[in-house]
């Protein structure tokens, strides 16, 4: 242990486990105070006192602030009056509602008979120092009886898999727990007990469910966020849980609670004054007593056992309160009143501001990311220098308060300590950290002058060519609107203008290196001077205004060149996907379907017609515009025809009713009611259980199920079409089976360059489309019976 | 550790105090326009927040429905539906079980027998389980009768109206032109399945649905012939104002002979006397100020669940990522209304909103076509009330002569009694086939006389006299409540039709 000690300061940090002491005394008032001290330190090698772990961090407090803190932090208001008001938001103790419920009543009863013994660091004083060993036990139980009858739910001891524990090690190690929490080793055990506050109790404490309730929703027992929040799922905190109880579960009796006892309990729990700290039913405090100086050496602050509560303070915590009580003047600088705050909360564990905090040596590597080659900004936490003129102060109240984040790389997550308990720190940060104000004129598009208009028109421009490959190319690092980046995921610059104030942003871009010294964010205007000089001539601020100016356009910014565009390639894997959407090859009522054999085809339902198919990859989706996107096929499709596919005709020569095709100069639809003109209707689809759709239609009276699969023929796959018909009397329609260069290879058998399809025994006509035209139609002249009938289509592709 | 550094950052931290006046400046300089300004206090009555969504999974909210058993079904613009179970939880981590897949853009989920209803962009398909396995086998179409093969051809479908009717609403194609066979109608579908032209003359609908007297909205936006955005009521035969539909009419006999074409450059005010099925914008969301491209509403009836605003219609707006509320009432036969700022900072773009069995209100959408403020792809969060009374403008109903202002809180007396507390101004739209336009024919009308209810909590105005055709902005900053707190919200906009005759 290392203690740094002047008049104004006292910082306690951890150092290697020799447990070497070294005094700095330079300007000692201490005197004989001091060797007590040492003598104190020597004798309770262990960190038993009650742990506040951001007075381990790098903090920036004084012996006095110190002090405060520990006044705070340890309650002292909650008995005595006369104490400041603390700048920090007062630390309630647990909610004890359903205590009963929560925590194991072996280890309640351990800890309430010796709080230090049960969970050494803890800050629940020992209120029982002054009674002897077997009295304590008695008192123990008596509350432990009170307070688990009157808990709405019992204790009940759980397996633990430990399957998910892999999961759970990763995690705690990861998104922030140790922080405050000791790291541990390959045998999962803890690796320091220095200023950590240990976890090594758990499994005699919590059941799986009851711990992971709590990782959950931590701010429901523990309203003062001191345990913040880590913005873990149930399945995450779950897993915490299994790890951090893993093979120590000790197995639970329940309780039974006597009637005798639990009086006795609730006797004491009013002696004993626990409604001082803790709110339960109608259990009221005792009234505050008035702490002078003069008691400053006696009661809790005494190594004395006696009837006050003992906190097992060591000599350095004893002496800042001791210099806080003889305080006369409080600093309440903002200054202070952040310092404080990041001090209690420990934010300074992960984030440096100005001269203090930061990632400590030993804890560094349990900060891990994604996107290692954004280099220590990818994995340490932002440093919070200057953050109050950095952020909007509605985007820092959203990080704070409402789990907002934007380095979705970053392992390590920014706990949620609870509005109330932070609520001064963003208009703290707000007034004390400032830059120089910038005006990064935006332009207005709708703007009253001309030149107003053009000048938008030209930082659009600009904006756009100096994000891109061609320019700066900020997106190289950065994805933009949710499309990755070529390079590195760095933070989506579509955050930019709501996250960051353009003071910010404007000294920033100029020299990301001041504010972040080993950023791997280039300076892209060296020494102010722009290395594009085509772009708005090379003018440095015109170029971070136009920049900016891009960036405020949100949505509405097209991607820079460079971005990578939204991959949307459907794949089909074990079982047969459906999905509908406008489409070339199937209009804007097509449905694709895929099949596991990687055999397609696409529907359209506006016409009832298999209008392509194609063997392969099934479809790309554009989904940069409306629907759920517009489908391609993903491989070579070879395409029948879209129009109706059942129709009457009076005769041979009566052609074929042909879809309405709108152009640009007759947009409109001229024939709006086909093919339901024809007695076309289309009535959806239902799936079996390999999910192949049966498309259900109805022709006239005609009701139609038409339902395709891929099946073998020999070493390949083809479509078998089966099209069922339910019809009220025999009639006869007309099927149009193929469209294309059609070739008759016998009577059931038919091709086109690369398509083969085999039909049932009917009466056929192939005719050409049109005078000279090389196409034709394959008709098919259906004479359908009464009641069900089926007739079976195959479809064959053929290599060209 | 050094603490030498301290004093001289100090140092610089005096010197720089001075520079927090401008700084301060600026930040309020930004903020001016297209904002309200309000987020920061917002956040004390209605905090936000946000739900997560699976990972690697995108869930842009078109639709939502909840289920007799109190899960919340969301239909997506990728066309699947998810089941939520566990939306309310305080901290929500709700499981999203895929029922659906495979539809084209949900812009209209209703749920009835197990079934759900759901307005897709080709049509209305009944999506059930059969096997009962957890996951949609059959999809069968109610209805596809109307075209689809431009783009822009929005279809957006309303929950069950209280005769079991379905309607949808039917956006134009390219959102100017009628190219498609009903672009531009409402449909009628009945409980049967028959299909029936309900109404003409919409431009581009982002939601349509029933109001707490159960009568017939939809949302209109912005763009020819709709200076802003509004709520519109629907009713058999009615116009809503763009003629682009007109040619439908031969294939419609149901909505009677094409109305007379609306002469461009008019006033809404004097055309509905000439074109007798138009019906005037119940209630105009002035343009910017109160959304750009506003989008699916809901009934608030969580029984003082969600606050203070029971039978409001609550709506966000897709490019400013913001909720707002809007009042109906019926005056002399004709729908009227008004609209309210309610809280912004939304996520992504707002497409539809709904309420949760327990009151909150779900606020799902995407960034994805269009310009849009909220930073994110795609969002899905919670507004929920935090119990505190936020001081609002409750509601502002019409009166002969002037307006009764409903509050959450009594209002201060003193500052309540004095006319010039309220600041009135009023405008109306062209009525024109151009592209937005302007505010024109402003006025400042006076408060001739005000008087406070006995509890505090109603203002009725007296002005000297009401225009037909305009809205009135009121601008209530000077109001105190009786606990000298400001308005959350200073503004409110009423557009009125009619003027009630007592």
């Amino acid at each position: 242990m290392v203690i740094e000690v002047d008049d104004t300061s006292i910082n306690t940090k951890t150092q290697n486990a020799g447990e070497e002491l070294i005094v700095h005394a330079q300007r000692m008032r201490m005197g004989l105070a001091l060797i007590a001290f040492i003598a104190v330190l020597c004798r309770e090698s262990s960190s038993a006192e009650p742990i506040i772990p951001g007075l381990f961090s790098k903090h920036p407090l004084t012996k006095v602030q110190v002090g405060e803190l520990l006044i705070g932090e340890l309650r002292c208001a909650a008995c005595h009056t006369g104490l400041r008001q603390s700048v920090v938001s007062e630390r309630t103790a647990p909610e004890l509602a359903n205590v009963g419920g929560r925590l194991n009543p072996e280890y309640l009863k351990r800890f309430l008979s010796s709080p230090e013994a049960a969970h050494p660091g803890t800050t629940m004083p020992d209120l029982l120092a002054s009674e002897t060993p077997s009295r304590r036990d008695q008192i123990a139980e008596a509350l432990t009886h009170f307070l688990v009858a009157q808990s709405s739910s019992k204790f009940q001891a759980d397996e633990i898999e430990s399957k998910e524990s892999t999961n759970g090690k990763e995690l705690f190690h990861s998104v922030g727990c140790v922080a405050c929490h000791a790291p541990r080793d390959d045998a999962d055990k803890e690796t320091t007990n220095e200023g950590v506050v240990s976890l090594e109790h758990l499994s005699s404490k919590y059941h799986r469910k009851s711990l992971g309730d709590f990782l959950y929703q931590p701010l429901r027992v523990r309203s003062s966020g001191r345990m913040p929040d880590m913005k873990l799922t149930l399945d995450e905190s779950s897993a915490i849980a299994g790890y951090l109880l893993k093979e120590r579960n000790e197995s639970a009796k329940q309780l039974e609670t006597q009637d005798k006892l639990v009086s006795e309990g609730k006797k004491y729990f009013q002696e004993l004054n626990c409604a001082a700290c803790h709110k339960l039913g109608d259990n009221s405090a005792a009234e505050t007593r008035s702490l002078s100086i003069a008691d400053a050496t006696r009661g809790c602050l005494s190594k004395t056992p006696s009837k006050s509560p003992q906190f097992n303070l060591d000599e350095a915590q004893t002496n800042a309160i001791r210099e806080a009580l003889s305080s006369k003047t409080q600093d309440d600088t903002d200054k202070t009143r952040i310092a404080l705050p990041l001090t209690a909360f420990n934010c300074i564990a992960c984030h440096i501001r100005e001269d203090y905090g930061g990632v400590s040596e030993g804890r560094n590597a349990h900060f891990q990311t994604s996107e290692k080659n954004i280099g220590d900004d990818g994995r340490i936490p932002p440093p919070l220098t200057l953050v109050g003129a950095k952020l909007q102060p509605v985007w820092m109240k959203k990080v704070l308060f409402d789990g907002e984040s934007v380095r979705y790389y970053m392992f390590t997550r920014m706990p949620q300590y609870g509005e109330r308990n932070l609520q001064d720190l963003p208009e703290c940060l707000g007034r004390t950290d400032t830059l120089p104000s910038v005006d990064l004129k935006i332009p207005n598009p709708e703007g009253q002058s001309k030149g107003e208009r053009e000048r938008e028109k030209v930082l659009r421009t600009a904006g756009r060519e100096l994000l891109g490959d061609k320019g700066v190319y900020c997106v190289a690092c950065h994805s933009f609107n949710g499309k990755p980046s070529p390079i590195n995921q760095g933070i989506d610059l579509m955050t930019t203008y709501q996250r960051l104030q353009p003071g910010w942003f404007n000294e920033f871009v100029r020299n990301p290196g001041k504010y972040r010294p080993r950023i791997v964010m280039p300076f892209s205007w060296p020494g102010g001077v722009a290395s594009h000089t085509t772009i708005l001539e090379g003018n440095t601020d015109q170029q971070i205004e136009a920049i900016w100016y891009y960036l405020s356009l949100g949505r509405s910014a097209a991607d820079p060149s460079g971005i990578r565009g939204q991959e949307s390639k459907l794949t089909v894997t074990d079982s047969t996907r459906t999905y509908r959407g406008r489409s070339n090859v199937a209009g804007f009522r097509g449905i694709a379907v895929g099949f596991p054999e990687h055999l397609n085809f696409a529907f359209n339902a506006e016409t009832g017609t298999l209008t392509s198919l194609w063997q392969g990859d099934y479809i790309r989706v554009d989904r940069s515009g409306q629907g759920s996107g517009s489908f391609n096929p993903a491989s070579k499709l070879v395409p029948l025809h879209q129009d109706v596919s059942f129709a009457e005709l009076p005769d041979e020569t009566t052609p074929w009713p042909l879809r309405p095709v709108m152009t640009k100069e007759q947009p409109v639809n001229q024939d709006p009611l086909y093919p339901k003109s024809l007695g076309y209707q289309f009535k959806g689809y239902f799936m079996d259980d390999a999910a192949i759709p049966t498309f259900m239609y109805r022709f006239g009276e005609i009701e139609v199920q038409d339902r395709s699969v891929a099946v073998a023929l020999g070493d390949k796959w083809v479509l078998e079409r089966t099209i069922q018909f339910v019809s009220p009397r025999d009639q006869t329609v007309w099927f149009r089976a193929l469209v294309g260069e059609v070739e008759a290879e016998s009577k059931r058998e038919f091709k086109t360059t690369n398509l083969r399809i085999t039909i049932p025994v009917a009466e056929t006509l192939v005719r050409s489309l049109a005078k000279d035209s090389p196409a034709s139609e394959l008709l098919l002249k259906l004479s359908i019976p009464q009641n069900k009938s089926t007739l079976t289509f195959t479809y064959e592709l053929l290599a060209k | 550790m050094n603490y030498l550094q301290n004093s001289r950052i100090e140092m610089s931290f005096a010197c720089l105090i001075f520079l927090v006046g401008s700084l301060g400046s600026m930040v309020q300089a930004e903020e001016v326009g297209d904002r309200w300004g309000t987020e920061q206090r917002e956040r004390a009555y209605y905090p936000i927040v946000n739900v997560p969504l699976p990972k690697d999974v995108v869930i842009e909210v078109g639709a939502f429905a909840v289920l007799p058993d109190s899960r919340v079904a969301i239909g997506t613009r990728h066309g699947e539906i998810y089941l939520m179970s566990g939306i309310d939880d305080k901290k929500p981590n709700p499981s999203f079980d895929l029922f659906a897949t495979g539809l084209d853009e949900i812009f209209g989920l209703a749920y009835k027998d197990n079934t759900f209803y759901v307005t897709q962009s080709c049509e209305l398909t009944r999506v059930s389980d059969t096997n009962q396995d957890g996951k949609a086998d059959r999809f069968e179409t109610v209805s596809d009768a109307w075209g689809y093969a431009n783009y822009h051809e929005y279809a957006f479908g309303s929950k069950f109206d209280r005769d079991g009717n379905l309607f949808v609403a039917l956006g134009l194609s390219q959102s100017y032109e009628s190219n498609a066979l009903f672009r531009g109608f409402t449909m009628k579908v009945s409980p049967e399945g028959k299909s029936t032209a309900y109404s003409s003359g919409l431009r581009s609908p982002a939601g349509i649905g029933t109001d707490e007297h159960g009568a017939l909205f939809y949302v209109e936006s912005q763009g020819p012939w709709n200076c802003s955005c509004s709520l519109k009521a629907l009713s058999p035969g009615s116009f809503q104002g763009h003629p682009a539909s007109f040619n439908w009419y031969k294939n419609a006999p149901e909505l009677g002979p094409v109305p007379e074409m609306p002469k461009s450059g008019s006033r809404i005010v004097v055309e509905r006397e000439r074109v007798k099925e138009l019906v005037p914008y119940a209630v105009v969301f002035p343009y910017i100020r109160m959304g750009r491209s506003i989008t699916g509403f809901t009934v608030n009836q969580t029984k003082g669940k969600f606050g203070p605003f029971e039978n409001q219609l609550f709506l966000g707006d897709f490019t400013l990522s913001v909720i707002m509320r809007a009042t109906t009432e019926q005056v002399n036969g004709v729908w009227q209304g008004a609209c309210y700022p309610f809280r912004e900072g939304l996520s992504t773009g707002i497409l539809n909103v709904n309420f949760t069995p327990e009151g909150n209100l779900l606020c799902g959408g995407t960034n994805r076509g269009w310009p849009v403020r909220g930073i994110k792809p795609f969002a899905l969060e919670r507004l929920e009330w935090s119990g505190k009374m936020p001081f609002e403008i409750e509601r502002i109903t019409i009166e002969p002569s002037g307006f009764k202002i409903a509050f959450t809180k009594p209002v201060d007396k003193v500052l309540g009694s004095q006319p010039e507390t309220y600041k009135i101004a009023t405008f109306t739209h062209p009525y024109h086939g151009g592209y937005g336009g302007p505010e024109i024919e402003t006025s400042t009308p006076p408060v001739k006389s005000v008087s406070i209810s006995e509890d505090g909590m109603t203002a009725s105005l007296v002005l000297d006299g009401l225009t037909r055709g305009h809205v009135y902005d009121f601008d209530l900053n000077a109001l105190r409540s009786s606990d000298k707190e400001e308005l959350l919200h200073r503004k409110a906009y009423y557009t009125v039709n009619e003027i009630p005759l007592r």
